[in-house]
């Protein structure tokens, strides 16, 4: 549970590779001290601990919780890179939700198209409506010179409205019935690590991912060279748009329903994807170590419960929130993208 | 700016014009323009969805069958716009004859009441997002400060009410220290990222969003760990005594709204207006925000005006906390609405203008009040109220999309807006130069 303090140390020279490579360290570390303490003492707390975290049901949780705060930190990542704060992920993330589970009971479960089952055929629709809303939202920013942040809170507060409204006119509820099939939890993992590395790759060793980074931090430069900034910056929002998609998808299917009462089912993962890759700095790697951190913490506090250790699971959930507010408050100034958030006139 | 172009005018002829500048103003003229724009497009676009998700829906009989085309749909989206503006007012209109003014309509009615109850609440919401804003700080995390703010009022009115006899005049000093108690908690709660902002360099979007689930989930725990009310089968504090809430007169009293807080509201409002537009604090914050570092070199403290900006914005969500435990719910209670986060949209839509917040805050009052009339009268979700707002919020935030079309027709007039301050187009956070514009000179 020390993973948050044994990374502070490091936290002020923020070198980037230096400061995830002690993220991912300290994670170990104290994993390590923890099996090392239930090894010694297995009758003590630590030995209920360590059972938890090792468990295969705290693993299988852990993998449902994290898939759409990583896949969104992933997308944006890609967004903010290339220019366009996409504070909007959780909305993404929410029409995805919705819409995953409506293309899947509209094909119908037991039903393939074209070989592929429905559940798969309703990620895919998933991805597709976060893809579009990501879309108006890359054409406001872009074409319409909008402001980033008030279009993002435009488009969380549109799928917060329009995903519960949907639900209502096609299944009479804001929760949709539940499909009886579902995701099962190593399909998440196996997306989660293909989608990690495949970003990681993209952003650091190719000439797109250079692109993107440019687009972010100079422009100006970019365009010199003779490549679009406003198609670059389009391609990082739909990207934010098609992981956020795969993220929403996998969290309701995992579950095989959407819920969409109050705050939805999402329940504020997009803004803890937004907190899991300023905490893993823009890094695809450290991302993917925040949020299996955030939700591991949620998955192990839910077992405490279970075995009865009256741990108060809201202060728990506040932990990542407490941990970005402190690490902003020390090291201050995350490495935001230069030119992020600010619209880009091309030359002529 | 103003200061030195005012030098040789009657201090009469400048007091006047400052008073008109804000209206005649062409910015400010565009600003109502595309925020009219927007709400016309947004219900227009709402008119669509409600239609194909009419087109979706199941039902018996068609409730509005297109003209010429014959398609029936399920959802009269005409209806739905006549039962929202209408029922939020408390039917003035006869039902069924829209445009025939009912004799026997009062405005004390209860669906009013609400809309103007939710009207006062997002006032102040409105209004503490808007003072941030004029100070280049976008501060998302009202909803937080009033949740402090909130239990803050709760708990102070709780501790003291044994203290003081059970009479108007107790009443009156617990609203009132109850309500300064509200300033306090949400003051406090929005100078942290204040005071992260202008002295550890930290994002205060960021930092606000956070702390809004930190206040949120810290003060669930709190009220249901300590200060849980006995027996309650919700997460609440213990009712705040009678005579220390603020009960309605003429309006029915579960509508929860009292015209005295509204009158407070719109003193709020002059208050703010004032100290922004001609105090010397109010300047040093709208220069910050429209310039940080001319600011700095014409003698402005930023730093110190981020912290103070913050605080009264937070403190301004307080007291709406305060509000909404002394006018509407008489406890603090697990489900606070979302009146921080629709503060930013009635802020928005008012330009970051103080007295743009009042008729802001009305139309989103009318959502809330006419919202639940859709519920009660039609089939239609009532989370289409929840869409309109996403899509008043979106279109505000694209002037362009609305300066393009007035190009491309010819209706916006005059030339392009786009050279000058349209630099400042994508940051939101100087989305406002209202009376200290260039064009001000006599």
């Amino acid at each position: 549970m020390g993973n948050p303090i044994a990374a502070l140390p490091v936290v002020s020279d923020l070198v980037e590779d230096d400061y995830v490579r002690s993220l991912l360290g300290g994670t170990i570390a104290t994993l390590g001290v923890l099996a090392l303490l239930a090894l010694l003492f297995p009758a003590s707390v630590a030995g209920d601990l360590a059972d938890i975290v090792f468990s295969r049901s705290t693993a299988a949780s852990t993998a449902r919780l994290a898939a759409p705060i990583v896949l969104a930190g992933l997308g944006g990542i890609f967004a903010e890179k290339s220019g366009v704060i996409n504070i909007g992920l959780e909305g993404l993330l929410i029409i995805s939700a919705f819409t995953s589970v409506y293309v899947a009971s509209i094909v119908g479960v037991g039903t393939a198209v074209l070989g592929v089952p429905a559940i798969w055929v309703g990620l895919l629709g998933g991805v597709v409506a976060s893809t579009l809303l990501a879309g108006v939202f890359g054409v406001v920013c872009i074409e319409f010179e909008a402001d980033q942040i008030i279009a993002g809170l435009a488009v969380w507060l549109i799928a917060l409205g329009l995903a519960p409204f949907a639900s209502t006119v096609f299944f009479g509820g804001v929760n949709t019935p539940n499909l009886g099939a579902r995701v099962s939890w190593e399909y998440s993992a196996v997306m989660v690590a293909v989608a990690t590395l495949a970003s990681w790759w993209t952003l650091y060793r190719t000439a797109f991912g250079t692109h993107l980074r440019a687009a972010g931090e100079n422009p100006r430069a970019l365009d010199t060279v003779g490549v679009s900034v406003s198609r670059v910056r389009y391609a990082g929002v739909l990207l934010s748009g098609v992981l956020s998609g795969v993220g929403g998808s996998a969290l309701a299917l995992s579950i095989g329903q959407f819920v969409g009462s109050g705050q939805t089912m999402v329940q504020g993962k997009g803004f803890i994807a937004i907190v899991a890759y300023l905490f893993g700095n823009y890094n695809p790697l450290g991302t993917l170590g925040a949020g299996i951190l955030f939700a591991g913490l949620d998955a192990t506090q839910i077992r405490l419960q279970q075995l009865g250790y009256a741990i108060p699971d809201t202060l728990v959930q506040t932990i990542p929130y407490v941990v970005v507010v402190l690490v902003l408050a020390l090291v201050g100034r995350t490495r935001i993208p230069a030119a992020a958030g600010e619209h880009y006139e091309t030359e002529e | 700016m103003s200061g030195a172009s005012d030098d040789g005018d009657s201090r009469l002829r400048v007091a006047a014009r400052r008073v008109v500048t804000p209206f005649v103003d062409r910015t400010v003229a565009e600003r109502v323009v595309i925020s009219l724009a927007a709400i016309l497009l947004s219900v227009a676009v709402g008119f669509v969805i409600v239609l194909v998700s009419g087109r979706v829906a199941t039902c018996e009989t068609a409730a509005w069958t297109m003209p010429l085309s014959g398609i029936g749909f399920c959802y009269d989206p005409v209806e739905v716009y006549v039962v929202l503006f209408n029922g939020a007012l408390g039917y003035p209109f006869a039902v069924g004859d829209p445009g025939l003014f009912d004799p026997s309509w009062t405005p004390f009615n209860l669906s009013f009441g609400l809309t103007l109850s939710e009207t006062t609440l997002l006032v102040f919401t409105g209004l503490s997002v808007a003072v941030a804003f004029r100070a280049g700080l976008f501060n998302i995390g009202t909803q937080g400060q009033l949740v402090v703010g909130a239990l803050a009022t709760a708990l102070t009115v709780l501790a003291l009410a044994p203290l003081l006899p059970a009479s108007a005049l107790g009443g009156a000093v617990l609203i009132i220290v109850g309500t300064l108690a509200g300033a306090v908690g949400g003051g406090v709660w929005g100078a942290v990222p204040g005071a992260l902002k202008a002295y550890a360099d930290a994002n205060e979007v960021i930092t606000t969003i956070m702390l809004n689930f930190v206040a949120a989930n810290v003060a669930y725990v709190l009220v249901l760990e300590v200060f849980r009310a006995e027996g309650s089968s919700v997460v609440a504090t213990e009712y705040v005594p009678e005579y220390a809430r603020v009960t309605p007169r003429l309006f029915p009293g579960s509508s929860d709204f009292a015209l005295t807080v509204l009158v407070a509201a719109g003193a709020a409002i002059a208050g703010l207006y004032y100290l922004l537009e001609h105090t010397a604090f109010g300047y040093d914050l709208r220069t910050s925000g429209i310039q940080a570092t001319a600011a700095e070199y014409g003698g402005v403290n930023a730093k110190a005006t981020t912290v103070r900006a913050m605080t009264l914005s937070g403190a301004l969500g307080g007291v709406g906390g305060s509000v909404w435990v002394l006018m509407s719910e008489g406890r603090w209670l697990e489900s606070v609405p979302n009146l921080g986060f629709d503060g930013i949209t009635v802020s928005i839509l008012a330009g970051n203008n103080p007295i743009g917040v009042l008729p802001a805050a009305f139309l989103f009052g009318l959502l809330k009040g006419g919202g639940l009339e859709i519920g009660f009268r039609t089939d239609v979700p009532t989370e289409l109220v929840g869409v309109l707002r996403g899509l008043i919020i979106l279109f505000v935030a694209m002037p362009e999309f609305f300066r393009m079309i007035g190009r491309r027709t010819g209706l916006g007039g005059g030339p392009s807006r786009k050279t000058g301050d349209d630099g400042t187009a994508g940051n939101g956070t100087s989305t406002d130069d209202v009376t200290d514009g260039g064009d001000t000179d006599g």
